[in-house]
């Protein structure tokens, strides 16, 4: 069965699901009509360094994808669904074994004006060590991203998607598998776009494996933004951290939902998760569930938090009489809050690229400064 | 010969949290160039003091005048205040993950002495001088503000900030506690380079004398039940670790009688 007919054949999904609960499939699909698969158009890509400048020899963006059989804990909706969407976009960014790249890497994704999707296939080599950012843009009404593959036996990559849309829904899937002692960093900063839905798998099927998934939000106005992500450890000694910052301002929604599988058999997992929610007015919302599905007794360690909160007032203060007024002192708040997750996405490089990225977004954005 | 217009001028201050008095009527005045220090026990009103002057919203104040250099401070916000030259090294500082002490420092000399004071040779100079001076080393830059700092780094930390601001007003609420001998002397060498020999004024809360030897004020007041029972030279402090704070107790529940 081809994809199209997958997904034609699937019921749409009800919100008892953990993945659907707060955004339904029918407000983030291109049209609202579930049952069609609207033809869209494709988004044009750019791979440099951050200056511009072409990739090195190693890297590459060949057209056509990497077969990839998919995470058993996929969700059948979205993957068949941007499977069939992207058919005229599928990309395969190619990374040599060994690679070794000096500094970061920019891969520039222009969603376009009209509706668009890409399938993204990962396919980094063994030992190959990376920075990359995968810059989503655009005004695109809907753009679809599936980014699917494998991270290769001992590779260091630190990959990061920021997407500064502006405006339209963004409907990305992650589906990425990591190989024995794969030591990765998964970066989500999301400032753009008026509704997001992100579901983001990661499977540890080999031992040693390494993963820090670290989610920077800022929504504002009436943006909606809601990241899935399952981490399902699958194999001995593997280590996964989650940490997923949030900033919600004016009428604005973030919704973060996780989900941690341990598998029998993952002696030795190391794994938590935890939810920030900084609320900067009366009429902003954070959801945060995390949940937790452990089948091994003996693991390092297995837990989950979730916090909410307004600005402090006594970091304010404090901010207050060392000269700052309450403005800059709640820009400055805002940003560090945001920095603690952005900070440890990669090299200093990198992330002077993201806070970069992130004060530009601020200044455009509508905070609401003074409420709280 | 013309009056000195006080740096700080405390006039009957009554102040408290919501429908409790803490202060129950403070005057003080600090003159240029001044050190003076309040001492006395837990919940006496010493840190209230403090906050009351760098404008803490908690704090209500039900009367009395609040003066730096004549200027109305109770009519500023903090910030007002921080750029009036009103400095508060924290009893406990608060800590902000994911801001950078180094931005942090800039963007605060910015606020206070403008944006050119934090750019540039001289900045970068003062800011490694000071450092050097308070034994902090290069990395504490790219660590984020208090996160993490140990008592210790955290009240050197609060001493950097006053070295780097010059302000007129230094108030410090119990920055020797928790400091070994080492830290104690070095915060005090830090202390007295930014007082001494300048205009600046300085408000040390204490519980203990032993900052006091090597501050050596000018003034030292016993602060009581939100009210100053004592007052004295360097010799008060003396007294006060011999005797303790009872006989004060004493005398001020026999001057109240009488």
């Amino acid at each position: 069965m081809d994809t199209a007919s997958e997904y034609l054949s699937l019921d749409e999904p009800d919100r008892s699901s953990h993945l659907w609960r707060y955004t339904p499939w029918r407000r983030v699909h291109p049209t609202g009509d579930v049952a069609c698969i609207p033809e869209v158009g494709s988004p044009s890509l750019r791979l440099t360094d951050l200056d511009g400048n072409a990739a090195p020899n190693g890297i590459r963006l060949e057209k056509g994808i990497v077969p990839f059989s998919g995470l058993p804990q996929n969700d059948p909706i979205t993957n068949s669904f941007l499977q069939a969407a992207s058919a005229g976009s599928q990309w395969t960014l190619i990374i040599d074994p060994n690679f070794s790249s000096i500094g970061p890497l920019l891969l520039d994704i222009d969603s376009g004006d009209s509706s668009s999707a890409l399938h993204l296939s990962l396919d980094v080599g063994r030992l190959s060590e990376l920075e990359i950012i995968t810059r989503v843009t655009g005004c695109s009404e809907w753009f679809g991203l599936l980014r699917t593959g494998e991270i290769g036996e001992g590779a260091i990559l630190n990959d990061v998607v920021a997407c500064t849309k502006d405006k339209g829904t963004l409907l990305r899937v992650d589906s990425i598998s990591l190989g024995r002692d794969a030591r990765v960093r998964a970066g989500t900063a999301s400032f753009g776009s008026e509704r997001t839905k992100a579901d983001l798998r990661y499977m540890m099927g080999e031992s040693g494996s390494d993963l820090r998934v670290l989610g920077s939000i800022l929504s504002a106005d009436t943006m909606q933004l809601d990241h899935h992500v399952e981490i399902y450890h699958d194999a001995p000694e593997t280590f996964s951290r989650l940490a997923w910052h949030s900033v919600c301002g004016g009428c604005s929604r973030t919704v973060g939902t996780g989900m941690l599988r341990i598998a029998d058999g993952s002696r030795g997992a190391d794994a938590s998760q935890t939810f920030h929610n900084l609320l900067l007015s009366k009429d902003a919302e954070a959801d945060s569930i995390p949940e937790l599905e452990v089948l091994e007794h003996e693991v390092v360690g297995c837990g989950h938090g979730t916090a909410n909160g307004p600005i402090d007032q006594d970091q304010l203060f404090y901010l207050g009489a060392r000269g700052l007024d309450p403005s800059d002192a709640r820009i400055a708040l805002i940003t560090a809050f945001l920095n603690s997750t952005l900070s440890e996405m990669g090299s200093s490089t990198l992330h002077d690229w993201l806070v970069e990225l992130l004060v530009g977004e601020l200044e455009s954005l509508v905070l609401d400064p003074l409420e709280n | 010969m013309g009056q000195v217009t006080p740096l700080l001028e405390i006039r009957n201050l009554h102040a408290g949290i919501g429908e409790s008095p803490i202060l129950k009527g403070i005057d003080l005045v600090i003159n240029p160039g001044e050190i003076h220090a309040i001492m006395g026990r837990n919940g006496s009103g010493k840190t209230t003091t403090a906050n009351i002057i760098m404008g803490h919203p908690d704090y209500e104040v039900e009367q009395g005048d609040v003066l730096l250099s004549g200027e109305d401070l109770l009519e500023l916000e903090p910030w007002e205040r921080a750029r009036s030259g009103v400095f508060l090294s924290f009893q406990y500082p608060q800590a902000i993950p994911g801001l950078q002490v180094g931005n942090f420092l800039r963007k605060s000399v910015s606020s206070i002495k403008g944006d050119e004071a934090a750019k540039g040779a001289e900045f970068r100079s003062t800011l490694k001088d000071a450092m050097k001076a308070l034994d902090i080393p290069r990395s504490f830059l790219s660590r984020y503000v208090n996160d993490g700092f140990s008592g210790g780094e955290k009240k050197r930390f609060e001493i950097l900030q006053l070295l780097l601001l010059k302000p007129k007003l230094a108030v410090l609420d119990e920055t020797d506690s928790g400091l070994d001998i080492d830290g104690i002397r070095t915060v005090a060498a830090g202390v007295n380079s930014a007082v001494r020999g300048t205009s600046t004024g300085a408000l040390i809360i204490t519980h203990y004398s032993r900052i006091l030897e090597h501050v050596r004020p000018d003034r030292i007041h016993v602060l009581m039940g939100g009210r100053i029972v004592a007052s004295g030279g360097p010799e008060l402090a003396i007294k006060l670790e011999e005797k303790g704070y009872e006989w004060l107790e004493v005398k001020s529940k026999a001057e109240g009688c009488a």
